[in-house]
């Protein structure tokens, strides 16, 4: 009990102690990889099939993590509700990530309406581009750090992929090469967090009623 | 309250400071709740790096001056402890800070 006490360092460990159990980073990853593996998909099944095919998969992840985190995290890091400062920062980044994803839809829309007239680089810079701001944002609203790099990656994963497509002749644009390696760092990222998180809080054993008043 | 007037003998506005606070374990508990809407015995154990049984002594000490509320459940059959900071205890909180900020600016450099 020797760390220096700083009420905004207080409320920022508080708040980003919620970021640190590595299960957002694996949901993230598990989202990406949909980016990597659904070229391979889109031959049999189509564009759009082969992307909402993954709905089910992300719904699987979404329920594996929450009953990971109600039944493993939480018994070990315990439960904290946040003020209103930081729930009135939560629903600015709510709205914001709502604006993001709009633009990305308007944009997706005029991409593939002036596709053949736009430059073939021209929708990947724009993908790119708005991920990054997206990320961006929701690092730096939820002090959520790790979330700039998971940016940048994404960010340049359309990029270099179509590079390596031109350059290389990689498959499906290099995608499945780029976004698996933004997907996978993010998973590994959130499996090594995991990971930490079970060795340095186990599992109180003390919490029982009759030992110590408040034994919670 | 005895604990609250210690310091007579000392520079005028170090009497004001408020024991119950002052201590450096409670002072940990207090700004963890003041950030927060409420917490449970488990994330401010982990949090302040206390014992179950410091923290179950603070806790009772800060609940005794009215600071904080505990409210204590059962979520199946585990024992579950919510822990809040009341109006006074936010209220003395505030106080206490503002009457440290004094006490170190009055002293010379």
């Amino acid at each position: 009990m020797s760390q220096r006490i700083s009420l905004k360092e207080a409320e920022r460990k508080t708040f980003t102690s919620a970021y640190q159990d590595g299960l957002w980073d694996i949901l993230i990853g598990c989202i990406i990889l949909e980016f990597a593996i659904a070229p391979f998909l889109s031959r049999s099944l189509g564009d759009l099939w082969s992307s909402v095919v993954f709905l089910p998969f992300w719904a699987l992840v979404a329920l594996a993590i929450w009953l990971t985190r109600r039944y493993v995290v939480t018994p070990r890091v315990g439960v904290v509700k946040f003020g209103s400062w930081r729930r009135t920062r939560l629903t600015r980044f709510t709205v914001i990530m709502l604006l993001v994803n709009l633009v990305a839809f308007v944009l997706g829309i005029l991409a593939a309406a002036n596709f053949a007239t736009w430059p073939s680089w021209a929708p990947v810079a724009c993908l790119s581009l708005t991920m990054l701001a997206g990320f961006s944002l929701a690092a730096y609203l939820l002090n959520f750090t790790r979330l700039y790099v998971y940016g940048i990656l994404f960010a340049l994963s359309p990029l270099v992929g179509q590079w390596l497509y031109v350059h290389l002749k990689a498959p499906h644009h290099g995608f499945p090469i780029t976004f698996g390696i933004t997907a996978g760092t993010a998973i590994l990222v959130g499996l090594v967090k995991f990971v930490h998180l079970l060795r340095d809080y186990p599992l109180p054993v003390e919490e029982s009623p009759s030992q110590g008043a408040y034994g919670g | 309250m005895a604990e609250r007037q210690i310091d007579q003998a000392g520079p005028s506005s170090l009497v004001s400071i408020d024991q119950v606070i002052h201590a450096p374990a409670r002072l940990t508990v207090l700004t963890y709740l003041y950030v927060v809407e409420s917490a449970d015995f488990v994330f401010l154990k982990n949090m302040t790096g206390l014992t179950w049984g410091n923290l179950s002594t603070h806790l009772s000490r800060l609940e005794e001056a009215g600071y904080v509320t505990i409210e204590k459940e059962f979520r199946g059959k585990k024992p579950h402890t919510m822990v809040r900071l009341t109006d006074k205890g936010r209220a003395a909180f505030r106080e206490y800070k503002h009457n440290m900020q004094q006490v170190l600016d009055d002293l010379p450099d």
